[in-house]
């Protein structure tokens, strides 16, 4: 069943505007800096997305900021009401993404938007687009922050849509940190670089909203057809111009070409998810640009990483909790819900359970640091079902009363880390080393019954007739609340 | 005519950094004629000095997560270096 969302940027855009949750900005700003900045302080704020439509040098292209760096900016992306709740729109989510996946279907590249202007040869040039200088000091201008990389495996129709960022280094090269153990990074490092071949990819800036919420999970499923489970309705696809990818055909802009197996060049620094630059500047991945294709007007989606909260802490918090209550859920485990605090940069996941046996919060923590997706997950908080795990302030206190300083923590060494941790030292930074922490915020089971301390709360300790006379009267009590 | 400008990323200790010598490094183009090519990186063989007069143009150094220091350097450039070979 079709939901009511966007087949491209342009329609969403517009939803914003609806919902008064966009800023059309028509005096011209500057790609160097000015355009970061703005973005930056959007997420800073969780202001309105700013629509960019005159950029400085680029005549004809403009900018989306900061398209989905909000809850509110997510449910509208998925068709729901604008102020829908973070579990509601958890479980819309869960719901669409538990079924049969949704094959895409092709469109006929006469048809497809993205087809518009086409540019080979000398003229694609990455300098003709309005790449941003996102932060002072970055490594360079990256065109591709909220987009996503199409990829195939060499031997198999193993098709990945991953968000890889890409810095311009000239007119033909970007470059950008491939890791070992995301999906791309096996492809190409794990069969394409032995054979010495380069592996075609495809850049999609400027995707239909979904299709971006889908390159940020880390599901099993083929974004493509995620996608489609999203939507409910198959995504159109357009096959490239140089290359057999497939790439969404409502996108703004595809750039096209190949990731080279015998070159590496300088890359970063960059400020990153975590919200520092921390990465350093290291001969990463090279992408050589054969062809450029677009939309008339193209409209370049702008993301800023930086302290909390935009779209890649947002999304990858969302999408990679959700993924692990699947998880737990598959293995039986008795949760009550899991949810990754964006402003933990996607560092801190925090479990809910019925705690109904002893050593469930130590099972929780080795199936979330046993799991591919392990290296997103440093802090594992296990709190009990009294707790909301949406609520940070309940989370705060269960972590500091429940969590035994010495026996609720537990330490895990050696585990697959990223460059990316700001508190690594070099090294570890160096060969991508992480470490891992459970923290047990469940009180043990074999404490005497009368042992246990009981939660002193406005809902835990007075007998309900109390609570249903003071919420009755809290107003003529004199309470504006 | 004025001075060109570049930057680069120096990621050893500055005080190591050999001067007047032939050396392969990358340099980002900061005051090219076509503003939209602001930012383009390539290596060169350059010569560079710590002293802003010695050599035509001026180099702006960075550190390795981005921190620029306060006085720029000069720098020659000999020829830029094509890596690829497409």
């Amino acid at each position: 069943m079709p939901y009511t969302v966007f087949k491209d940027n342009r329609e969403f855009i517009k939803a914003l505007e609806a919902n008064d949750d966009l800023v059309t900005i028509q005096q011209e700003v500057d790609w160097d800096l000015e355009m970061g900045a703005i973005v930056r302080r959007v997420c800073e704020k969780k202001s309105a997305s700013p629509y960019f439509k005159k950029i400085k040098d680029y005549p004809g292209f403009e900018a989306f900021g900061a398209p989905l760096a909000t809850y509110k900016r997510l449910a509208i992306a998925m068709g729901m009401k604008p102020d829908a709740s973070v579990p509601e729109i958890s479980n819309e989510y869960v719901k669409r993404t538990t079924g049969d996946p949704v094959k895409s279907i092709l469109m006929d590249k006469k048809k497809a938007p993205c087809k518009e202007n086409i540019w080979t040869g000398k003229e694609a040039d990455l300098f003709k687009l309005p790449g941003p200088m996102v932060h002072d000091g970055d490594g360079g201008r990256y065109l591709a922050t909220w987009h996503f990389v199409v990829s195939k495996d060499l031997d198999t129709e193993f098709v990945n849509w991953g968000m890889y960022r890409q810095m311009v280094f000239d007119e033909k090269t970007m470059v950008g940190p491939v890791l070992p153990f995301s999906d791309m990074g096996k492809m190409f490092y794990g069969k394409y670089v032995p054979k010495n071949k380069p592996m075609p990819f495809a850049t999609v800036i400027g995707c239909d909203p979904l299709s971006g919420v889908a390159a940020c999970a880390p599901s099993p499923i083929p974004e493509d057809e995620f996608t489609g489970m999203l939507m409910g309705a198959p995504v159109e696809l357009v096959k490239c111009e140089t290359n057999d990818l497939y790439v969404p055909a409502h996108a703004e802009i595809i750039i096209e070409g190949e990731v080279l197996p015998d070159i590496k060049i300088d890359e970063a620094p960059f400020g990153e998810y975590t919200g520092y630059r921390t990465s350093p500047r290291e001969p990463r991945t090279v992408y050589r640009v054969n062809a450029i294709t677009f939309r008339n007007n193209p409209i370049v989606t702008v993301s800023n990483m930086g302290v909390p909260t935009d779209e890649g802490q947002l999304l990858r918090s969302f999408s990679l909790g959700l993924e692990m209550r699947k998880l737990l859920e598959s293995q039986g485990i008795p949760i009550t819900g899991v949810f990754m605090l964006p402003e933990s940069t996607h560092h801190l996941v925090v479990v809910g359970v019925r705690p109904a046996y002893s050593g469930i919060a130590s099972q929780i923590a080795n199936l979330v640091f046993g799991s591919k997706l392990s290296p997103w997950f440093t802090m594992v908080v296990v709190v009990d079902n009294e707790t909301d795990i949406y609520n940070k302030d309940e989370v705060i206190h269960a972590l500091c009363t429940k969590c035994h300083p010495i026996r609720g923590i537990r330490k895990y060494e050696q585990a697959p880390g990223t460059p990316l941790y700001p508190f690594a030292d070099p090294e570890e930074r160096k060969w991508s080393r992480g470490s891992q922490v459970l923290f047990d915020c469940t009180f043990p089971l074999d404490w005497p019954k009368a042992s246990i301390p009981i939660k002193v709360s406005f809902n835990n300790v007075y007998p309900k007739e109390i609570q249903d006379m003071v919420l009755k009267n809290w107003k003529s009590y004199g309470f504006k609340d | 005519m004025a001075k060109k400008e570049y930057d680069t990323f120096i990621l050893i200790e500055l005080s190591q950094v050999p001067e007047d010598k032939e050396m392969e490094i990358i340099v980002r183009d900061l005051t090219p004629e076509d503003r939209r090519y602001k930012y383009r990186s390539f290596y060169a063989t350059a010569m560079i000095s710590k002293s802003e007069s010695k050599y035509p143009d001026r180099l702006w150094v960075r550190l390795g997560r981005g921190q620029l220091q306060e006085k720029p350097w000069s720098v020659k450039i000999l020829k830029e270096v094509n890596k690829f070979s497409y």
